[in-house]
């Protein structure tokens, strides 16, 4: 089954939506012990990683979320969801994340005239093949709206990198986590595409 | 004057064309493209792979969406000798069939031994549809470009049978799909808004014609494209045999008519001789043909001649003499058309002339009158009382009835 956290802050509707009508029956899950039936979990987010962080922690998922992660089933993060597999953010105050991809979530630097935030559609360069991008050809854009963006310590956890002023990582990925900073529900045909593509994927890459 | 390309002559007028630095359009630099970048034994892989995956899983292994023009034929004849496939053969009635196609459709599918469906929408609303989209578009085919590529999408998800084949890609004509994108085209809900429907879908119509006209909601559904998450859920493919074989029309056409006997008939405002394939299941074609002529200055003859001068197969004067000879000349079929809708000439005239492609200027006053077909006597005609749409008691669409 393919669950989608409800974390209070996220754009559930969109992300249902986008995989109810690729033909998916989606469940909201919002108590930990409802994860034994998801075999593909969804994390959508908008807004702050400390306020995420925080939310996750009063549901008591913190944990679930990291056993979910090591059975080796399929774990997408959207935005801020994609955000708070890191070790660490630094918006508003230095915060801990789930540490499941090592790394740190930055405010982006400013690049006049890029504005920071990052809002409207922009180019996706994989920079390495991934099953959940099967069929999405190269330099395709997809809709961002952050002003942050994931680190990670080892550069082999980019999957994609987007330009903004300067590069920043877009997609991460390790093992069977995934994490898109832009919003594939909100991507049109790809990203439909990259959410039916995961609902579809074992896990392994 | 309008700007044509160096090459096979389509105009500035003509949808989605563009024109390189060297006068050539982008259609024909998509057929360069197709003919010298495509991988075509690859492309030939993934459409037997395609197969294989949905052979015998189904009633039937695929549907073949069926006009019984030159392009269905020949898919279906190479799907079931070439491929053995067991297909669903699915017929859209919009109306207009002739006489030659229907015997052309009865030996087909006898030397082909296949299931046949054939589905024909109400008429009443058919006319209401087509007086909708001339008013709104310069278009009034609206019911069959949306019915043909709707319908058949319902009677898979009916049957369960989520492989479907169309024949001939649009990348073949215009440039909505463009071949050097090098992607199969998926005949999908995005690319019957993209341009199928014109933009129009059939929700959107019933709005439209719901203040004067008597309808049931139902009466639409035909026109309308079924839910994604439907098709998904059946684990559709929906794609053009012309995605995986180049397509190849008058190679087609010759293949056709000497396995199946297929024969093409005469068409209004074409050249009968030069061009006797195209176009031939629809006796609305000469006013469809018209009217394009009307808005944008060129009609199918400069079309078909495009598409042999693409293919280097008739020099530049011959092509220009054909053009000059046979565009532009009004079809008898008009008289049966203004019964169907109710309209005199003039207010036909006045409606098309608001939908007219600049910087094409028309002039209609000193056009000829082309030749009727042999079948002409044939073609359906609305008894007197039934000519015209009747609106809705109390309700009255500025018609030109009415008004």
């Amino acid at each position: 089954m393919i669950g989608i956290l409800d974390i209070g802050m996220g754009n559930l509707g969109s992300v249902w939506n986008a995989t109810y009508e690729s033909g998916f029956d989606p469940e909201i899950v919002i108590d930990p012990d409802d994860l034994d039936q998801i075999d593909h979990l969804i994390l959508p987010g908008v807004g702050h990683f400390a306020t995420a962080m925080e939310k996750l922690c009063e549901m008591g998922m913190v944990s679930p979320l990291r056993s979910y992660v090591e059975s080796g089933r399929p774990l997408l993060g959207l935005c801020v969801g994609m955000q708070v597999l890191a070790t660490e953010g630094t918006e508003g105050a230095r915060t801990p994340g789930l540490d499941i991809i090592a790394g740190t979530v930055d405010r982006l630097p400013v690049n006049p005239p890029f504005r920071v935030p990052h809002i409207g559609w922009n180019a996706v360069s994989a920079v390495r093949d991934h099953p959940v991008l099967e069929r999405i050809k190269p330099e395709r854009d997809f809709y961002f709206v952050h002003s942050y963006a994931f680190r990670p310590v080892d550069e082999a956890n980019i999957v994609a990198r987007t330009e903004y002023g300067a590069p920043f990582a877009s997609i991460v990925g390790r093992a069977n986590v995934l994490g898109c900073q832009f919003h594939p529900e909100k991507s049109q045909a790809n990203g439909l595409r990259i959410l039916e593509n995961f609902c579809r994927w074992d896990g392994v890459c | 004057m309008l700007k044509k390309c160096s090459q096979c002559g389509l105009p500035e007028t003509y949808e989605t064309i563009e024109f390189d630095g060297q006068g050539v359009c982008n259609i024909c630099n998509q057929k360069s493209y197709r003919d010298g970048a495509i991988d075509w034994d690859a492309r030939y892989a993934i459409l037997a792979d395609l197969i294989e995956q949905y052979r015998g899983k189904h009633d039937y292994d695929c549907i073949v969406p069926f006009s019984g023009g030159k392009d269905s034929t020949y898919t279906l004849w190479r799907l079931v000798t070439d491929f053995k496939i067991k297909p669903l053969v699915v017929q859209f009635d919009h109306g207009f069939m002739r006489r030659g196609l229907r015997e052309n459709n009865l030996r087909t599918f006898k030397k082909l031994g296949v299931d046949v469906l054939s589905f024909t929408p109400n008429w009443k609303l058919v006319k209401r549809l087509m007086l909708e989209a001339l008013v709104r578009k310069g278009d009034f085919c609206w019911h069959c470009h949306t019915g043909i590529f709707s319908y058949p999408m319902h009677v898979a998800l009916r049957y369960e049978v989520p492989l479907v084949f169309w024949g001939e890609p649009s990348s073949e004509y215009t440039a909505y799909y463009d071949y050097r994108d090098d992607e199969i085209e998926e005949v999908d809900e995005e690319r019957f808004n993209r341009f199928v429907n014109l933009g129009i879908t059939a929700e959107d119509m019933a709005g439209m014609i719901d203040a004067d006209f008597e309808f049931d909601r139902r009466d639409l559904a035909p026109f309308t494209y079924p839910p994604l998450r439907s098709l998904k859920r059946l684990g559709y493919r929906s794609v053009c045999l012309g995605s995986f074989i180049p397509w190849d029309v008058r190679k087609q056409v010759g293949i056709i008519e000497r396995e199946l006997g297929w024969k093409g008939d005469q068409v209004e405002g074409m050249p009968w001789d030069a061009y006797p394939y195209e176009k031939i299941e629809c006796f609305m074609q000469g006013m469809r043909d018209y009217i394009k002529y009307m808005k944008r200055g060129y009609s199918r003859v400069s079309q078909m001649v495009a598409l042999d001068l693409r293919n280097g197969r008739i020099e530049k004067e011959a092509a220009d003499r054909l053009v000059e000879q046979f565009e532009g000349r009004k079809p008898p079929s008009l008289e049966i058309f203004l019964e169907y809708l109710g309209l005199t000439e003039d207010e036909f005239n006045s409606i098309v002339m608001k939908t007219v492609v600049p910087p094409h200027a028309p002039d209609l006053a000193s056009l000829e009158v082309a030749p009727r077909t042999w079948d002409f006597d044939q073609w359906y005609r609305e008894a007197p009382e039934d000519r015209g749409i009747p609106c809705k008691p109390g309700a009255c669409r500025t018609c030109f009835d009415c008004a």
